[in-house]
Formats: C-alpha cells, sequence, structure tokens
C-alpha cells in the first residue's frame, strides 16, 4: 500500500492541482482501517471541488465515521490529466484518506446528483478495475446509489447492485448493520441483496423486469423475485431538529466550488414551483429550530475557522424566522469575520433587507429568478411572483447601492411562446429603466441574464411533458441573442445539446441506459464540462444501442403510460402531480402550502409524517 | 498591534498545498484559534498576513517564514502552542518571536538552502568533479519568460553553493545554497542548468525537493 502512496506521490507532482487526490484536509477522518468492521467509499463522479461542496456528502462522511466500526473515505472522478496517468501507470483508482484501491471496498456508495455525471459513474467502476455490469460482480464491494437521480433508477439498473431511496441518515446504518451481520455469518453474495431489498428503501434492480409494449413505452414493472415490494417507499428522516447534522466540516485546501460552512436550515419546500423536481422529491418540509441552527453554527464556526456561513435549503428566505436568524449571527460573528450567505434570494423586499444586513460583513451579490419572461408563463410554471415584485425587489436593491444584478430564467417551458421568450428581453429593459429612475444614468450597472434550458423530470407536474426540439430552443437563444444587446446587459445561454441529454437520462429506461455504457465505451465522460462534452459520440451510442433519444425527450406523454420510476414512491401522489398538470395547462395557480395544506400526498405517506404548519386534517 | 515571526515547517502530507491555500490555512486557524489578528483597511479588509518567497508546490520546508499582526496581546510562546493546536497535520509552527512594526519580512530574506534530490538516467562518473567544474563557471544561463519576451539570465551569481551530499545507483541528492531576492533563480532553474550541463543525465520531472532553511538578516 505504501508503494501505491509513493506512486501516486510521483504522479501527483505532472497533475494540475494535486490537492484533489492528497486527502489530509482539517477534519478528515484518520483510522486504522484494520480496526473497522466496514469500509466504505463514498463516491462522488465529478473532480473534487465540486463534490466537495455537496452537503449530502458531508453529513453522510461525517455520520458513518461517527460509528467506530465503519471507516468511511472519499473518491472523486479523477480529472483527465490524472486518469490519463493512472491508467499509463496501472494505479487503480483509490481512496483519498488511505490510498486504498476502491476493489479492497465493502461499499463504494455513488450520491447521483446530475444525469450527465453517468458516464463518470461507469468509468471510475473501470478505473477501479471493477466490472461495470452488476452481474459479473462477485465477492466484494457492493456498489450502491442514492440521490436525486435515483428516484429514477432504470437508466443505471444494470451498473448498480442496489439503489437507496430518500434520506439517508438512518437507512444507511440499516445497512450497515444488515452487513456487518451477513458478513460475520459468511453469507453469499445473493443473500445480501436478499436481505437489503426487505429495508425499507433499498431498490434492488435485478429482482424487477420492465414488460415493454409495442410502441415502446412500458407495460408494466414486474417484480421477479418473491417477497420483494411491489413499490419501494423512499426514506423520510421524521425528527429533523434532531437529525444527526456535522459539527465539524472538512476544510479543504484548495478552493472549491462553494467553500463556507453549510448549515441545512430546513429540507423540503412550499413553493410548488411545477418544474421543480427537489422541490417534489424532498417533501415534507421541516424545519431545524432557531436554537438548534445557532447552536451547530457556533460549533462549525469553532471546528472549521470559515469565513462564511451558508444557510442551506430550497428556498432560504422562506425560513420562518429567517431575519431574526440572519441578524442574529450576523451580530455574534461579525467581529471575526464570518459572514453569512444565502444560496437563493427570493423575489421581495424583505429579501433585500436582508441582504442589506448581509452586506455588513461581505460584499453579495444579487440574484433573482424570476424563471419566465411572462406573468402568463409564471402562471403555467407557478412561480409565485409577479412583475411588480421584481420590479419592487430591483429597485429596493439599486437603492440600496447594488449594481450588478443576476436574472435566472428558464427557455422551452410548457406553453411557451415566443411572445414569452420576448418577455424575458421586456422584463430585462424594464429593470434598466428602473435602474436609471433611482440612480439618473445607467453608470455601472449591470444585468446578466441566464437561461437554462428546461428539463421535464420525474416526480413533477411536467413529468408528461414534451422538452422543446434543439432547433425549437437555439431559436429561442438566438432571439434573446439578438435582442439582449446592449452595454448594460450580458446573455448567457446552456449548451442545448446538454439540456437534451438530460431529458434523455433523467426519463430514462434500462434501455437508454444501455446506451449509456456505449457512450462510455466511446470515451463520453466528463458530460457534465461543455468542454468534454461530444454529442456525436452520444448520437452514435444512440443509435447502436437502438434508442430512439427523442423518444424520451421531446414526446408527450399521455397520463396512462407508466413510468420507468413508477416502481419508486416518492411520498407525492401521482393524483396530485396529475391535479398540477391540468390546473397548468389552464394557467391556474396554487398557493404555497404554508398557507394551507394542497393535498400532496406526503402527510398520508407514512406514520408520523409532520409537514411544516400544514394544518391537521 | 505587535507583529510575530513565524518559522513553520510544511512536511510530505501537505507538500501540495499552494502558497496560497496556505495564506487560506492560516487565515482559518487563527480563527480556530481565537486569535484576534489586525486586519487591513479598505473595501475588502484582509488580516495581515506576509509570507517570504514562496515554495513550489510538491516541495517541503522546515524553515518557512511569515510574520501575522496581532490586535492583541498575546506572547509569542502561547500563540505558537495555540495556533499548533488547529494547525492540520503537516503544519506546524516551530518558532515564534516579536519582531518591530516596520520590520518588513521580504527585505530581511537573503538566501534559502534546499536538499535537492534527483532520479538519474545512469550512473554519473566523477560527479563531483563535474560539479565544481560546472561550479567555477562565471556564467550560468537559463531561459526565463518575462513580460517582454523570453530573455537569458545569468543565475551563476545567486547560485551560493551547490555539492552532492548522498550519491545513489539511481539517485543523487544535492545541498544547495542560494540568494532569494527579485529574479533570483529557484532550485530547478539550476537542476536544468546542470542537466544541460551534464547532457541529460537526470530525470529532471522526478525530483524531491526540500527547503531546509532561509537565511535571514
Amino acid at each position: 500500500m505504501n508503494n501505491l502512496k509513493d506512486k501516486i506521490d510521483a504522479l501527483l507532482m505532472k497533475v494540475s492541482k494535486p490537492t484533489r487526490y492528497t486527502g489530509g484536509e482539517l477534519n478528515s477522518s484518520i483510522k486504522n482501517p484494520e480496526e473497522v468492521k466496514v469500509r466504505f467509499a463514498f463516491a462522488f463522479p465529478d473532480v473534487y471541488e465540486v463534490g466537495m461542496s455537496h452537503l449530502g456528502l458531508r453529513i453522510l462522511y461525517h455520520l458513518l465515521n461517527k460509528r467506530e466500526d465503519v471507516y468511511c473515505e472519499r473518491v472523486f472522478a479523477p480529472w483527465l490529466d490524472m486518469e490519463k496517468l493512472m491508467r499509463e501507470n496501472n494505479i487503480p483508482l483509490f481512496s483519498l484518506e488511505t490510498k486504498t484501491p476502491l476493489d479492497k471496498f465493502d461499499f463504494i456508495g455513488f450520491t447521483l446528483q446530475y444525469e450527465l455525471s453517468y458516464t463518470n459513474v461507469i468509468n471510475m467502476l473501470n478505473l477501479a478495475g471493477i466490472p461495470i455490469l452488476s452481474r459479473e460482480r462477485k465477492g466484494l464491494p457492493f456498489v450502491i446509489a442514492g440521490g436525486p437521480c435515483a428516484y429514477n433508477p432504470a437508466p443505471l439498473s444494470d451498473v448498480i447492485d442496489f439503489f437507496v431511496m430518500g434520506e439517508g441518515e438512518e437507512v444507511i446504518n440499516e445497512i450497515i448493520d444488515a452487513y456487518i451481520d451477513w458478513k460475520k455469518k459468511r453469507g453469499e453474495r445473493e443473500e445480501f441483496l436478499q436481505i437489503v431489498s426487505q429495508i425499507k428503501g433499498v431498490y434492488v434492480p435485478k429482482y424487477y423486469i420492465e414488460v415493454y409494449n409495442q410502441d415502446g413505452t412500458i407495460k408494466e414493472i414486474r417484480t421477479i423475485k418473491k417477497g420483494v415490494p411491489e413499490k419501494v417507499k423512499k426514506r423520510i428522516v421524521k425528527d429533523f431538529e434532531n437529525v444527526y447534522h456535522p459539527e465539524e466540516q472538512i476544510v479543504p485546501f484548495m478552493d472549491i466550488v462553494h467553500d463556507r460552512i453549510m448549515l441545512e436550515i430546513f429540507r423540503g419546500c412550499t413553493r410548488g414551483c411545477r418544474f421543480c423536481q427537489a422541490g417534489m422529491i424532498y417533501r415534507p418540509v421541516r424545519e431545524k429550530s432557531k436554537e438548534k441552527i445557532l447552536d451547530l453554527a457556533d460549533k462549525l464556526i469553532k471546528s472549521t475557522g470559515y469565513e462564511e456561513i451558508s444557510l442551506t435549503s430550497l428556498s432560504t428566505c422562506d425560513y420562518s424566522q429567517i431575519e431574526d436568524l440572519v441578524k442574529k449571527l450576523i451580530e455574534k460573528y461579525k467581529d471575526k469575520g464570518v459572514g453569512v450567505s444565502i444560496p437563493s434570494t427570493r423575489v421581495d423586499a424583505v429579501s433585500i433587507n436582508l441582504l442589506k444586513e448581509i452586506q455588513k460583513v461581505r460584499k453579495t451579490g444579487l440574484t433573482l429568478a424570476p424563471e419566465a419572461g411572462t406573468q402568463r408563463l409564471r402562471d403555467v410554471i407557478n412561480k409565485g411572483i409577479t412583475e411588480e415584485n421584481i420590479l419592487e425587489a430591483t429597485k429596493e436593491a439599486f437603492s440600496a447601492g447594488w449594481t450588478n444584478v443576476k436574472l435566472y430564467f428558464m427557455i422551452g417551458l410548457p406553453t411557451e411562446t415566443m411572445e414569452d421568450v420576448e418577455g424575458i428581453v421586456d422584463l430585462a429593459y424594464k429593470i434598466v429603466d428602473n435602474y436609471k429612475e433611482v440612480k439618473g444614468n445607467v453608470k455601472n450597472l449591470k444585468v446578466t441574464i441566464s437561461t437554462s434550458t428546461f428539463v421535464p423530470k420525474p416526480f413533477t407536474p411536467f413529468q408528461w411533458t414534451a422538452q422543446n426540439s434543439i432547433k425549437e430552443i437555439m431559436e429561442k437563444q438566438d432571439l434573446l441573442k439578438k435582442k439582449l444587446k446592449s452595454k448594460v446587459l450580458k446573455y448567457n445561454w446552456h449548451n442545448p445539446y446538454m439540456s437534451f441529454l438530460e431529458a434523455v437520462i433523467s426519463r430514462g429506461d434500462r434501455k437508454v441506459g444501455k446506451a449509456i455504457i456505449k457512450a462510455w465505451e466511446k470515451g463520453c465522460k466528463f458530460d457534465g464540462w461543455e468542454e468534454y462534452f461530444n454529442y456525436d459520440k452520444w448520437e452514435k451510442a444512440f443509435k447502436e444501442a437502438g434508442v430512439n433519444p427523442h423518444f424520451y425527450a421531446n414526446r408527450e406523454r399521455s397520463l396512462e403510460e407508466v413510468f420507468p420510476w413508477d416502481v419508486i414512491d416518492v411520498g407525492v401522489d401521482k393524483r396530485y402531480l396529475i391535479r398540477e398538470y391540468k390546473k397548468s395547462q389552464e394557467g391556474r395557480i396554487t398557493p404555497d402550502c404554508r398557507l394551507y395544506c394542497t393535498g400532496c400526498g406526503v402527510k398520508d405517506f407514512d406514520e408520523g409524517v409532520v409537514c411544516f404548519e400544514a394544518p391537521q386534517k | 498591534m505587535k507583529r510575530l515571526r513565524n518559522k513553520y515547517i510544511k512536511d510530505e502530507r501537505v507538500k501540495f498545498i499552494s502558497h496560497l491555500d496556505l495564506l487560506r490555512v492560516f487565515q482559518r486557524a487563527l480563527r480556530r484559534a481565537d486569535i484576534k489578528v489586525a486586519f487591513s483597511q479598505g473595501f475588502n479588509p484582509h488580516p495581515k498576513i506576509s509570507f517570504g518567497p514562496a515554495l513550489i508546490v510538491g516541495a517541503t520546508t522546515e524553515g518557512d517564514y511569515m510574520d501575522i499582526d496581532l490586535e492583541e496581546d498575546i506572547s509569542p510562546e502561547e500563540f505558537r502552542k495555540k495556533m499548533n493546536k488547529v494547525l492540520p497535520p503537516g503544519i506546524e509552527i516551530v518558532e515564534s518571536y516579536e519582531v518591530e512594526l516596520n520590520d518588513a519580512l521580504s527585505t530581511k530574506i537573503k538566501g534559502a538552502e534546499y536538499i535537492l534530490q534527483v532520479n538519474v538516467k545512469k550512473s554519473i562518473k566523477y560527479i563531483q568533479n563535474k560539479i565544481e567544474e560546472f561550479m567555477r563557471k562565471d556564467i550560468i544561463e537559463i531561459e526565463k519568460e518575462s513580460k517582454s519576451g523570453r530573455k537569458m539570465v545569468n543565475i551563476r551569481p545567486c547560485v551560493l553553493e551547490l555539492k552532492v551530499i548522498e550519491e545513489a545507483e539511481d539517485y543523487l541528492k544535492f545541498y544547495i545554497k542560494l540568494k532569494l531576492g527579485e529574479g533570483a533563480p529557484n532550485p530547478l532553474h539550476l537542476l536544468k542548468a546542470l542537466n544541460d550541463y551534464l547532457g541529460n543525465l537526470f530525470d529532471i520531472d522526478s525530483y524531491k525537493l526540500h527547503r531546509k532553511n532561509m537565511i535571514l538578516e
């Protein structure tokens, strides 16, 4: 093993950003692998600086390492320069902490955050010398996966031994306990899969098959093993106040994407935006108390020395005591030079006031997400804000001294017309006028408009809709490129081919999975990185796998269609999604569920599930 | 306000962290240790920490220096102890002492001693003699990139000492003493010049560099 360490060291002299691979950061876990019962490799299928910015990794890493019988180590996708050297020198993919080859672990646990990282999952297994297909693996390790993309497990069903649905804090311990028990009895690999298939939240793909109709849609998802659940229910943490949250956090040496303390203040979202998968799958809404958050903040600041603390959630300004919380944190830590940040800003005056407070310690940008350019379309997607809200908020911000504003929109939303796209332009210019009104000129003003391309996602009210064709998206982008030409405006857009691929995979079935493997064989990896994304290779892969990608991305589904992800129960009732889908077509909005319960079904999902402030039935 | 001069170690475990990374390491360690550091004035205040000449990424040191200006009155010894408790494994302050506030580290550092190990492609006969020959030259030129393009620079005046301290079949170990300052070469520049002189006998990418000491005025 030491020999491997020396070899790796020699390679690190030649690669960019070597601290991606060294480990040894403050608060990383140092244990003797000989003294534990279970070795767990937490695998993130992207580079270090992306993976280390992920809260889920940080929670599960420290949670697992709290156990004396488990050693959780980390592994990321090596950047291309490192991969090349590793392959040339026969160095298998290794863990950061002890530089142990991955095939020596009991578990390799991938988190699936983005469909375009799937080829990296395969590549990492291959780089570790582990067969990429589940059925070809003998002995250890078990390759498991979780995270938001796992809710449609179909595309990676041939690769992953079993998926874990929902929040991992509790179920991961149940899996580990079952494993220790199984290992003691020297059980067969197959036996363990059977054991975990009985743990709530676990989906073992080999026990299910997709049966297709003539037209290629799914007829049914059939269980082929006695006793496995027809539907796998996701896991929900019921006591969110007291659920494990790390009191320390690894402090990377290199500058990572989100280089700050991440403190999760609530889970779930009450807004009900119809395009948003996170808003549906992370229900119910559960807050931590202010006291708990302040206590955790104090411990985290002391243990990391970070200069910034981010209050994370899907919509942080919606936290019920957000103003008081931010004020308290600023007061308490400003002398130490610790700033507060909130990852997303709601479009209203309260949020602007919060930002003003935050500015006292550290300058912060202003980012707003109107998502659509016209009121009609904002109502379709249930983005509960008006143009008035947007203009008021920006005016308030300009008066307070901001000169830079970033606006996020989506194009290709259901029912969108060219008029809606023009609405983005109109709104941008109204904001410019707004600035003129406040400041008398447009000096120093910079408005950045970014559009992403809408990708219909499983478990959302838009799961039945067609994605715009690449041609349509390009027309819309061209219009914006032409009309958003001004000294004070900057327009950013997203590669439409990447969004198309994301749409194919996110609603893909097991057949799409075969194409993913083909694409990897052709050399696809880091597909989420514009400079390495190669659509030509993907096109060939689809052709060879006999998969028509447009069938998945650009086809409108009937309400009766069986989806690959229907084998999973995410807590939100399909009838609610249909209701929301129909309302969207009529342009009717659904209010925030903090006002009253909108009946998504999550409260009745499981015993003891409580959703924030929704009145009891 | 007071200024503490600190000598620190950066060992094998952290040899790949960059100079900028190291600055962040100390800033965050100061916060963990709850030591009040002095901040610069201005739009974006930053803690007053200054380092000596940067070390190459991949090199270790046991003799680098760093100055920190403090708001609070803390003894150098207490400061050192508090910091070492919170620094990540591999970084350690070995000496702290107070200096005048107008005593700038950058003007104090005159030279540095290094240990450099490099792999050789084949064993070299009479290496000691050859090095002496090399050192007898008045001009040792290396190519350096600058804003105005590439140019040849004579580094000989900066090379105070160069000798072999260990010879093995597949590697050589040198002791090197260099002048530091504006435009001064680093040990790899010297290694490259020597390699050219000897006719490309080193495997120049596989080296180990250690800064043994910095020479302060």
